[in-house]
């Protein structure tokens, strides 16, 4: 049984490369393809595996002589751009409840909102030949032949707004040495109002020189007309680039990141999906706000101040009123949490530890609730 | 204004590291101690091993020469900067490196918003990623001229991205590194060898 499923499954892993050209991968024959234009679809729904293979085939595909396409989807996600704070950005919170992610990627830019109705588009080219504002023309290019008339216009920041107004596409990009790539997203049918609930930051207080995100207001492209599905899009699209970069009639290549033809994707998928890269590699920030503690019958404002280092607690100042709760106890609390990571759940082990502590001995029942109440809002404010 | 279109021949590499951050003077006190410890540590362990006779002279040799690189380094007080073809400078004082980008560079690049570069103490190998560049126009990483460490992060940069673009040379530099072979500095271009460099891309 488990022998005919391997068999299945190398089959599946032949017929999905069997459409891939030998020069596409690494160390490549030097095949020469008719035309330079390429279009490669994404097999996977997986948003770390997928930003990993945009690494792989900028790091590994010759792209002097050949521009790249590559067509991708993933399931829910909150992307974040490279030097952005994701406190700053999303619902952190929201987001652990919902099962849905934070991942950063490699270019700059703002943060966006990822599922099914979400259509991403990776343009690689050479550094020389790195151009958003013609990979653009493809994208309006595209909506237009399937929707003549449709007002569809790029902005200088590379959005592009449906009726002047409302943005349907972001763009970022990231250079490397002798290769580029230019990524944009483009709602057809996206989950507006779990978009706009994920993208709304609850860590308040905070203060970073973090690339800050642009809201603006998005519409889905299905909404505007119920052709336009991430299918239609998806095929006009391929057209448009082979039409304007050249193919000689190659058809879409459906990709699988996980093909061991990829090396190494399923590790660098791994270190994008860790917290050190998506929530460690914030910039240094600080966090300024007050919390509102309670005990069921009176109530009290602590103020906290915490500096953020590689998305571990650098530094802990807790202020709370004397008659409220002794200085000692939230001093002490603030002592343990120095190196913790900025993640509820490590602050929360952290708390426990500090109330066990706190716990034997003289506290009485008020000040043992109103302990454990700091800890719970300290907890909540990541 | 058609940036756009522009040749992007930049060959700023990068792997991000850590960000820059407010270090405070007693940190870059430190850091300086460190790096001046560095350095005094390479003489001594630079010096012959007398448990094995044939790579004695081997060692003196090793020895002599870099403390003729060191001396002949020294005497000059270098100030020229040299350049990599990834379009970064550097200026030599002592054993200590500054790293930049060209102006070259920063044209190429457009108006900096962010710089991401490595924590001091991080070792760097050449052509290794240190860091990137934010720009209006992407993410652009940042490759190392040469193997060391770094000793010092320019902190302006976190409130004034800008100087990049606006002193590349001066006040915009990145970051400051020992040099542990330099050796890997004669791999780099001159002003004059620069200018023609350029030249030929346009």
């Amino acid at each position: 049984m488990v022998l005919r499923s391997l068999c299945v499954l190398r089959a599946q892993a032949a017929a999905s490369l069997s459409g891939l050209p030998a020069a596409l991968l690494p160390g490549g024959s030097g095949l020469d393809l008719p035309g330079s234009g390429l279009v490669l679809r994404s097999l996977s729904t997986d948003v770390f595996q997928n930003l990993a293979l945009e690494d792989w085939i900028h790091d590994n595909v010759d792209l002097h002589s050949r521009s790249i396409l590559l067509l991708w989807r993933n399931s829910a996600a909150v992307v974040v751009g490279r030097h952005q704070n994701p406190w700053q950005e999303c619902d952190l919170r929201l987001m652990r409840r919902s099962g849905v992610p934070v991942a950063r990627r490699r270019s700059g830019g703002g943060t966006v909102f990822h599922d099914p109705g979400n259509l991403n588009l990776t343009f690689f080219s050479s550094r020389k030949n790195y151009d958003r504002a013609r990979n653009l023309r493809v994208v309006t290019g595209a909506l237009r032949a399937l929707r003549p008339g449709i007002d569809v216009r790029a902005t200088d920041r590379f959005d592009i707004l449906l009726d002047g107004h409302y943005k349907i596409s972001g763009t970022a990009a990231k250079l490397g040495r002798t290769a580029a790539y230019h990524h944009c997203t483009l709602l057809c049918s996206a989950d507006r109002p779990l978009l706009a609930s994920l993208l709304r930051p609850t860590c308040h207080g905070i203060h970073s020189n973090a690339t800050a995100s642009l809201p603006a207001p998005v519409q889905n492209l299905m909404d505007h007309d119920p052709s336009l599905t991430p299918e239609s899009i998806t095929r006009q699209l391929a057209q448009q680039y082979l039409a304007e970069f050249g193919s000689g009639g190659l058809p879409v290549v459906p990709v699988q990141p996980s093909d061991p033809a990829f090396g190494g994707i399923d590790r660098a998928a791994a270190a994008l999906r860790g917290w050190d890269w998506t929530h460690g590699r914030t910039p240094r920030f600080s966090v300024d706000t007050a919390l509102e503690l309670a005990d069921g019958a009176a109530a009290a404002t602590a103020s906290v101040h915490l500096e953020v280092k590689a998305g571990r607690v650098e530094a802990c100042r807790l202020a709370v009123a004397p008659e409220w709760l002794p200085g000692g106890p939230p001093a002490r609390l603030a002592a343990r949490l120095l190196g913790a990571r900025f993640c509820p759940s490590e602050a929360a082990a952290v708390a426990e530890a500090f109330l066990r502590a706190e716990g034997g001995g003289a506290t009485g029942a008020r000040l043992g609730a109103r302990l454990g109440d700091l800890c719970d809002k300290m907890v909540a404010l990541m | 204004m058609g940036w756009c279109a522009e040749v992007m021949r930049v060959h700023l590499a990068v792997k991000p590291l850590c960000t820059v951050q407010s270090v405070d003077r007693h940190s870059v006190k430190m850091a300086m101690r460190v790096a001046l410890r560095c350095v005094s540590a390479n003489f001594s362990h630079k010096g012959p091993r007398l448990s094995h006779l044939p790579q004695i002279s081997a060692a003196l040799q090793l020895r002599r020469t870099d403390l003729t690189r060191t001396l002949s380094t020294t005497s000059q007080l270098s100030t020229a900067l040299k350049f990599t073809d990834k379009h970064e400078w550097v200026q030599v004082d002592g054993k200590v490196g500054t790293v930049g980008i060209s102006n070259f560079a920063q044209e190429a690049l457009g108006d900096v918003v962010y710089c991401g570069l490595p924590e001091i103490g991080q070792k760097l190998e050449n052509m290794e990623e240190f860091g990137a560049l934010e720009s209006v126009k992407a993410a652009s990483e940042l490759y190392s001229p040469l193997t060391g460490e770094v000793t010092e992060v320019n902190t302006d940069l976190a409130e004034n991205p800008s100087l990049v673009n606006k002193a590349c040379y001066k006040e915009g530099w990145l970051i400051k590194m020992t040099i542990e072979n330099p050796s890997e500095l004669d791999g780099l271009m001159d002003d004059a060898a620069y200018e023609k460099f350029i030249k030929s891309l346009e």
